[in-house]
């Protein structure tokens, strides 16, 4: 079983609103890049797979080479080889289509997982257009992966329940977050053992972007707006705020 | 004059038999020697000189804390009833010692003054001491207080503890015997009282020998089985404190992962301590000598609400694990609870507490390195804080400042690469906490009102403390040296911290990993800017407690600075357990991010803080100050925790 898990490195997606900038319509470069917050999910997934069917784990990316370094936690908490495609593209197609050339080298990888959206752009668009690309399954939101003679059952989140997926062939699965796949912290000794491994770097191509054309890139302002509720009586209080809340629906 | 061996044919024998029983008591302290050599490392020596200090032996240590046993005393009775026993056993030896050396040399012990002064009375009263010390002893066994007997009580101390009284009370029996049968004799006033006990009886002389053989019998099989039994610390107990090294704290060193690089090793050394055999030398000495007296269970913050942690705890079960010689069970954390050693909040309590010098702290953090570095086993929140760590450099996760929000409104000068004096170090709390960011700001007021030349780094940073304490070192030396990197680069030599726990690593640590600072901490030096009049804060009645961080007061001694500077502001109220006995507020250890139950150690430390009634409560740890306000709101809406800095900043005069 070949598995191969989609990461990619983006800015600190922690970020107080208040302290947010943009530089060139994206995140300042003052920001520390990580691994994106689904991402890790996604790596987590495909490290229990790899420790549950004794599947080989490689874990592909998009960016550039100063990535390397932050990749390597993929490696360090269980991922078996890194390929990185060279490109600064923000396209999806684009980014999709280089992907395609690092799981073409990969050959027959059986199940591609990927965080369910990016830290950064959160479009969560990249691996449909991937799996359209590849021709096979495409499945989001999902938290469990178990495999059976060949067959693929999945788990699919949504915000009030879940459905069991059965299917067989390859795939490419959006991976959300559940309790089951908090990534773990690797062990001192596999950060050191990342930091020896070879990266495969791959140049990238040149695909033609979709056509659309980013006009303007805003980010909300922070404004705080004191209000006092009166205290007399705690219970009406607690009702007031509530009722508040409703009102501005943050609830 | 009094006849040696009176009454006794071949009573010589008993001095051939002290041979073999010698030779057993040997070989029972060498089966400890054997064990405690199977430690991982030798002793290390520090190779700074120091007075007192010959090899690895601290002179002073042995003499005080060893011999003198400084801290029994600090409990009055247990220290008394020890002390009568330890002095009284050395006189009653020096005695028996002196007799010998009458039979064989003829050294005149007998008569005259010194045999009524020392032979006769000081050896009845050393008897009597012990007796009464014993007693002490033996009641407190029947009656325990808690710390004896949780989590659970050492055998032996008690057949060992009658033995010797029922060595002593056949002593006084012999001598009132031998009194009855002779004549009264000086000085002898317990053996003359006895004497006046007995009745008279021809048989008194037979009845003298039998006993006489019994009791020496007895006193040879009491030391025979010193050894093998927990009077052993008699021996263990001097030898620890003379290797232990005096400066406060456990002293956790650093790691070299360079070791760690080459796999063509037969064996990969592991990383913190999964198996007895990992541990040092002096740490396996440690539980050797580990009275189960339970002080430290009694100081520890842990212990003392209820978690599951507790440092003697920890030291009896390192124990069974020893004396079942079992150094390969890599079980030794799963025997412990992995909660049981997140729990410490490394404030070294139970090591201020201890009698016989062991570093609790060390043992539990070497067992709580390897769950972070080899297992990755961590608690959520600490999990938390350590990836923020890793992926930011911070371990405040979910932070909702950014790293420049404190300075909003103020200029805080940056460091400038020669001509700056001092390196400010916000250090991480003061940098993302919003609360914390106050002390930050209170003493950036007070430096430049002092005219401290001063800048801070123009991207902030962290220490790497918070993985230290986590446990995990690799990411700690990463950190470090990636500051010292820039130090080096920016030509840093003198640092202030405003977080004790920065302090410590600067100057702790650190210099281990080649970067030698000149570090001051907040309290200090705004203490020091008082005493020189370059601050002249305006002084109120106002009523001020001091809450001492552990890692100033009891981990470096650093007491009267803060209190100093408070007193050139307000009026100074100690709590009861304050200086080196303070109780932790709960957060040390990365035990700030940690999901505490049942009763939190921050709110009882502030309640014995706002028990003393006074209007604020002031400390000099950003940490603490989080814990401690946090700990209060159980208590009071009112704030009244407040940082030194601030405090002092507010009653600065800037006109
Ligand atoms: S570690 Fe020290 S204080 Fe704690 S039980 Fe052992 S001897 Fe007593
Ligand atoms: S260092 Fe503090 S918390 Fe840890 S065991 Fe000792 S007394 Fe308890």
């Amino acid at each position: 079983m070949k598995i191969a898990v989609l990461a990619k490195v983006v800015p600190d997606y922690e970020v107080p609103a208040g302290d947010f900038e943009l530089a060139g319509n994206r995140a300042h470069a003052r920001y520390t890049r990580m691994i994106g917050l689904y991402d890790e999910n996604a790596i987590e997934t495909g490290i229990q797979l790899k420790e549950k069917y004794g599947a080989t784990l490689g874990i592909v990316s998009y960016g550039q080479s100063e990535d390397v370094p932050i990749l390597r936690k993929a490696i360090a908490m269980g991922g078996d080889s890194l390929h990185l495609v060279l490109g600064e593209s923000d396209d999806p197609y684009v980014i999709a289509s280089n992907l395609k050339i690092a799981l073409e080298q990969l050959q027959d990888v059986d199940l591609v997982l990927a965080g369910q959206q990016s830290a950064d752009l959160d479009r969560g668009v990249v691996h449909g257009v991937l799996a359209e690309m590849l021709g096979c399954t495409f499945l989001a939101q999902i938290s469990r992966i178990e495999s059976d003679q060949g067959r693929w059952t999945v788990c699919q989140n949504h915000e009030s329940g879940s459905r069991m997926l059965q299917f067989s062939g390859k795939a490419v699965l959006s991976i959300t977050s559940s309790p089951e796949n908090v990534p773990r912290i690797p062990a001192v000794r596999a950060i050191m053992a990342a930091k020896k491994k070879p990266v495969e770097k791959l140049q990238g191509t040149d695909a033609p972007p979709m056509q659309v054309e980013e006009v303007k890139v805003e980010i909300p302002k922070l404004e705080s707006v004191c209000e006092f509720l009166p205290f007399e009586d705690m219970q009406e209080t607690s009702r007031m705020l509530l009722a508040r809340l409703r009102e501005e629906r943050y609830l | 004059m009094r006849v040696p061996y009176w009454n006794i044919d071949y009573g010589f024998l008993i001095d051939i038999l002290a041979i073999p029983a010698l030779a057993v008591f040997l070989s029972g302290l060498y089966g400890h020697y054997r064990k405690i050599r199977k430690g991982s490392e030798r002793l290390k020596t520090r190779s700074d000189k120091l007075p007192w200090k010959f090899g690895p032996v601290f002179v002073r240590s042995v003499l005080t804390k060893g011999i003198l046993g400084t801290v029994i005393y600090r409990k009055f009775y247990t220290g008394l009833a020890h002390g009568s026993v330890f002095w009284g056993m050395l006189v009653l030896g020096l005695g028996t010692t002196l007799a010998f050396a009458n039979l064989i040399a003829k050294v005149p012990v007998f008569s005259g003054s010194f045999n009524r002064w020392f032979m006769a009375f000081g050896l009845d009263l050393a008897g009597v001491c012990v007796l009464a010390g014993l007693l002490f002893f033996l009641l407190r066994r029947l009656f325990p207080p808690d710390r004896l007997v949780t989590p659970r009580e050492r055998s032996g101390f008690f057949p060992m503890a009658c033995l010797l009284a029922v060595i002593l009370v056949t002593g006084f029996l012999i001598e009132g015997m031998r009194i009855r049968a002779s004549a009264p004799e000086l000085g002898s006033f317990v053996g003359n009282f006895v004497a006046g006990l007995i009745p008279g009886s021809d048989h008194i002389t037979s009845y003298h020998r039998y006993l006489w053989w019994f009791h020496g019998l007895l006193a040879l099989a009491f030391v025979v089985y010193i050894p093998y039994s927990p009077m052993v610390h008699m021996v263990l107990a001097p030898i620890n404190t003379a290797l232990a090294d005096p400066r406060p704290g456990p002293k956790m060193g650093v790691i070299d992962f360079s070791r760690f690089d080459d796999e063509s090793g037969e064996e990969m050394p592991s990383m913190g301590v999964a198996k007895l055999a990992d541990f040092s030398r002096k740490r396996l000495l440690d539980f050797d000598t580990c009275l189960w007296c339970g002080r430290c269970h009694e100081v520890c913050p842990a212990a003392q609400t209820q978690q599951p942690l507790s440092p003697k705890m920890v030291m009896a079960t390192l124990a069974g694990f020893l004396s079942a010689n079992d150094f390969t069970d890599d079980s030794l954390a799963d025997a412990i609870g992995v909660d049981a050693l997140f729990n410490c909040t490394t404030c070294a309590a139970c090591m201020e507490a201890c009698p016989v010098s062991i570093n609790q702290p060390k043992a539990i953090m070497k067992l709580r390195q390897n769950l972070a570095m080899e297992r990755s086993e961590l608690p959520e929140l600490m999990s938390k804080a350590y990836n923020s760590l890793e992926q930011r450099r911070h371990p405040f996760f979910g932070t909702g400042s950014g790293p420049k929000d404190w300075q909003k409104g103020i200029d805080v000068p940056i460091f400038a690469p020669g001509q700056t004096e001092y390196l400010l170090w916000v250090g991480c709390a003061a940098t993302y906490d919003e609360r914390a960011q106050k002390v930050a700001r209170a003493m950036v007021k007070i430096l430049s009102a002092a005219g401290v030349s001063f800048g801070i780094l123009s991207k902030p940073r962290c220490t790497g403390d918070p993985a230290k304490q986590i446990g995990n070192e690799f990411l700690f030396t990463e950190i470090a040296q990636e500051n010292i990197a820039e130090f080096d680069e920016l030509g840093i030599q003198k640092i202030i911290t405003l977080c004790p726990h920065c302090f410590n690593s600067f100057t702790r640590h650190y210099p281990e990993l080649g970067g030698h600072y000149e570090v001051i901490p907040h309290s200090v030096l705004i203490g020091e800017l008082i005493a020189a009049r370059r601050l002249v804060p305006e002084k109120s009645d106002e009523s001020i407690c001091l809450h001492d961080p552990c890692y100033l007061a009891r981990r470096n001694h650093i007491e009267d600075p803060p209190r100093l500077a408070l007193e050139a502001v307000g009026r100074l109220v100690e709590m009861p357990r304050s200086k080196r006995e303070s109780f932790c507020c709960g957060g040390g250890g990365g035990n700030y991010w940690s999901e505490s139950s049942g009763v939190r150690i921050n709110q009882v430390r502030a309640k014995e803080a706002l028990d003393t009634n006074t209007d604020v409560i002031a400390t000099a740890c950003p940490f603490c100050l989080l814990m401690l306000t946090d700990g209060a709101k159980k208590y009071t809406e009112d704030q009244k925790v407040f940082d030194i800095a601030e405090l002092i900043a507010a009653r600065l005069n800037l006109n």
